[in-house]
């Protein structure tokens, strides 16, 4: 079974017309300089403990702040602990340092960072910079071109801290440090001939998320799927679903979907 | 008096005839419209710029400008890159009075240095179609290989320096290696 999956994943990734703007990670690429972009994200996370789904809205602004430092910063509102409230936010940023381009080809390299808060009381040792736990997160992407096809891959080194409301990380400081990794593909399916930026642009992707704990060196690899819009290409709705793979490091949510909407404004400042 | 007017008069004409009328500039390493669409937005955001039409499927962009223009190719370039793109290829249309280029000489056209690199004695007249070849502008493969027209270091610096000098060009004065 995961063999089939590695394979699927590799010719996905060999077929033609990739894309690069991945719907669970970041490219190496960036969005361009003085453009804005806001971004509703919706998750829709199955609980296995309770047998049900929470649910997490997450606002997201993003700028191209020169051609080649983007911020994202993004907060996060769910009723993971009962009420819908704020449970925190995020703040990330992204280098490319490294490029080399030719007509049908480019190889880009980019140094990010993330800083999380979370108000949550901690609930499982997997470490998870977008809602559940308060940390840093310091990482490489790989971003490869050639001529219409494209895979990114990325390496991270996630350090859960305590959360806020002194709800400290229980599980020992030597479980505070992960590595985290994703490999990712995309595929244009339509259109099949660019005529105009009016032209709806649907793109297949699927990505592969990973985390090891570094002390106990247990893990889980998901895999997601996801259908991506761009409309008048300025507009993006992306659909996705998360599953577990590989899953040895206990997390309360493995599978959920995510809905994001997206508008970018151009030359916006 | 009259003969001022007459300079101002004979100058204003010759920046006219002289200009870059259109510019088709090819992008690199994009595969998306919404990629292609932050490249035409960005070049739209230069002040002479009239019009950008683009051709999405081969990532070119036909950029006319407003009359009297003073067209900066360094600055198209950079608009590309703040997209976070690359410059494959950049042609301009630029019109040409009478002028008889020489090998390894450079040639003010209307305010813009040019160092015509397969330049042999020929004439250029009216319209006439130039590749800008400088750093940034080809791919690294075709900037080595245009290395066999020249010597001179202006080449691999885009700027005037120690082999400019009997041109009169002012050191750092920038110029755009192109061929016709």
């Amino acid at each position: 079974m995961k063999q089939w999956l590695l394979i699927c994943l590799l010719l996905f990734a060999y077929s033609s017309k990739a894309q690069e703007l991945y719907v669970y990670t970041e490219p190496a690429s960036n969005m361009a300089a003085k453009s804005i972009g806001f971004r509703l994200n919706n998750n829709f996370m199955y609980q296995k403990n309770s047998n049900g789904y929470r649910y997490m809205l997450a606002p997201e602004i993003m700028a191209g702040v020169s051609k080649k430092i983007m911020l994202h910063i993004e907060g996060f509102l769910s009723n993971m602990n009962g009420d819908f409230k704020l449970n925190g936010g995020t703040v990330y940023a992204k280098y490319r340092f490294f490029s080399i381009d030719d007509v049908h080809s480019h190889f880009r390299m980019a140094a990010y960072m993330r800083g999380s808060i979370s108000n949550l009381p901690i609930q499982q040792p997997a470490i998870d910079l977008l809602l559940m736990n308060s940390g840093v997160e310091t990482g490489i992407v790989a971003t490869q071109l050639i001529k219409r096809t494209a895979i990114s891959t990325s390496v991270s080194h996630l350090y859960a801290a305590d959360n806020a409301n002194s709800h400290k990380f229980s599980y020992g400081n030597k479980y505070r440090n992960a590595l985290s990794y994703t490999i990712s593909a995309g595929r244009l399916m339509l259109p099949k001939e660019y005529t105009s930026y009016n032209q709806t642009n649907v793109n297949l992707m699927v990505e592969a998320l990973g985390q090891t704990n570094l002390y106990s060196g247990k893990s889980f690899i998901d895999i997601a799927p996801s259908v991506q819009f761009i409309i008048k290409s300025q507009m993006r709705v992306d659909i996705g679903y998360r599953f577990a793979m590989i899953n040895n490091l206990q997390r309360n949510s493995e599978n959920g979907a995510l809905l994001r909407l997206e508008y970018n404004i151009f030359n916006a400042f | 008096m009259k003969k001022i007017f007459l300079i101002i008069a004979v100058l204003f004409t010759a920046t006219l005839q002289a200009q870059v009328t259109k510019v088709s500039l090819q992008a690199s390493g994009l595969t998306c419209s919404m990629c292609s669409n932050s490249i035409n937005k960005s070049l739209q955001s230069i002040d002479y710029v009239e019009k950008v039409m683009s051709d999405i499927k081969s990532s070119t962009f036909n950029i006319t400008f407003k009359p009297g223009a003073n067209v900066n190719f360094d600055q198209l370039k950079k608009k590309v890159e703040d997209a976070g793109f690359f410059v494959a290829n950049l042609k301009a249309i630029v019109q040409f009075d009478n002028l008889t280029v020489e090998k390894d000489n450079h040639y003010n056209v209307a305010g813009i240095t040019y160092h015509f690199l397969n330049a042999s004695g020929q004439k250029l007249n009216g319209e006439q179609t130039i590749q800008v070849v400088d750093k940034g502008y080809v791919s690294a493969k075709v900037f080595k290989k245009n290395q066999l027209y020249t010597q001179m270091e202006c080449y691999k610096t885009g700027v005037a320096g120690t082999c400019c000098k009997k041109t009169g060009l002012a050191d750092g004065s920038r110029i755009f290696h192109v061929t016709i």
